[in-house]
């Protein structure tokens, strides 16, 4: 662990508010990024963040130390994503991929004319369709390339787990992607 | 090009997005005030528990100066209460 982080984490275990603000501030960056791929709404968003953050203050003492807090943070930031879409599940919401905003402006894009925050948007709205379990394992894999290996650490899953349900995310977003025609859509045919 | 490949191109796009921040520091630090538990003192109870100590102690004391006045402390139990005029 990074001497700052020891030192913070322990000023706050002792009720040093300071300290734990300080905590807040290096890492809202990362964790705003990662809670980015699982709502693309700023106000969700933002209270996803501070949610993990106040989790994560009230489990401090369970913080060893054997790995950097990030990495801590991010496993935390990872399960109430994932919290949140399995609360979402429960209010079904259709929707179709050529209703998506940005396919309709990638559409007419060149291959190198692809805004990367558009084709973020395409792809979170393609990873909408699939059941919590498999969204997560292919939002962590394309948007914050992790391997099994850290998706399993991420949410304590065995990793035959996540290799058994990579495969079978994978072969459902092949089958929405063809059937919606996305590589023709986007001109990447060739 | 296959549509999985299509697909990782499109993330490895997407992953140059820049995402917002919000500034969350000042609002994380109240929701832990507002849900932080309150901390029990424990001087109150310290007090209470050294007043009954102190009582349990002197009763203790005058039951045993009364124990050895008695001849039976057995039979003390079961004989009757002598009548006592009171006036």
């Amino acid at each position: 662990m990074e001497n700052a982080d020891w030192l913070d984490v322990a000023a706050s275990l002792k009720g040093d508010d300071e300290a734990y603000t300080r905590i807040v501030r290096r890492y809202e960056k990362p964790i705003t990024g990662l809670l980015w791929r699982f709502t693309r709404d700023p106000g969700q968003c933002e209270e996803l963040v501070q949610q993990v953050f106040v989790e994560a203050y009230f489990s401090l003492k369970t913080y060893r130390g054997d790995a950097p807090l990030l990495h801590w943070l991010r496993k935390i930031a990872s399960r109430t994503g994932y919290r949140f879409w399995r609360e979402k599940a429960k209010e079904p919401v259709e929707m179709t991929l050529s209703d998506s905003e940005a396919l309709e402006r990638m559409e007419a894009a060149r291959e190198q004319d692809v805004d990367s925050a558009e084709a973020a948007a395409l792809l979170h709205a393609l990873l909408a369709r699939l059941p919590a379990d498999d969204r997560l394992v292919l939002t962590l894999m394309y948007f914050e390339d992790c391997g099994t290996k850290e998706i399993a650490e991420r949410m304590g899953w065995s990793r035959a787990k996540v290799k058994t349900k990579s495969l079978r995310a994978r072969r459902k977003i092949k089958e929405i992607a063809v059937r919606e025609r996305l590589l023709e859509k986007l001109g990447w045919t060739r | 090009m296959d549509a999985l490949e299509g697909l990782v191109r499109l993330a490895r796009k997407a992953r140059q997005e820049q995402t917002p921040v919000f500034g969350v520091a000042d609002e994380v630090r109240l929701r832990i005030r507002s849900e932080r538990p309150p901390s029990i003192t424990l001087l109150p109870l310290g007090v209470f528990g050294g007043l009954s100590a102190v009582a349990a102690s002197v009763t203790l004391f005058l039951a045993i100066e009364f124990w050895k006045y008695m001849n039976s402390p057995i039979m003390e139990l079961v004989r009757p209460l002598p009548e006592i005029r009171l006036w």
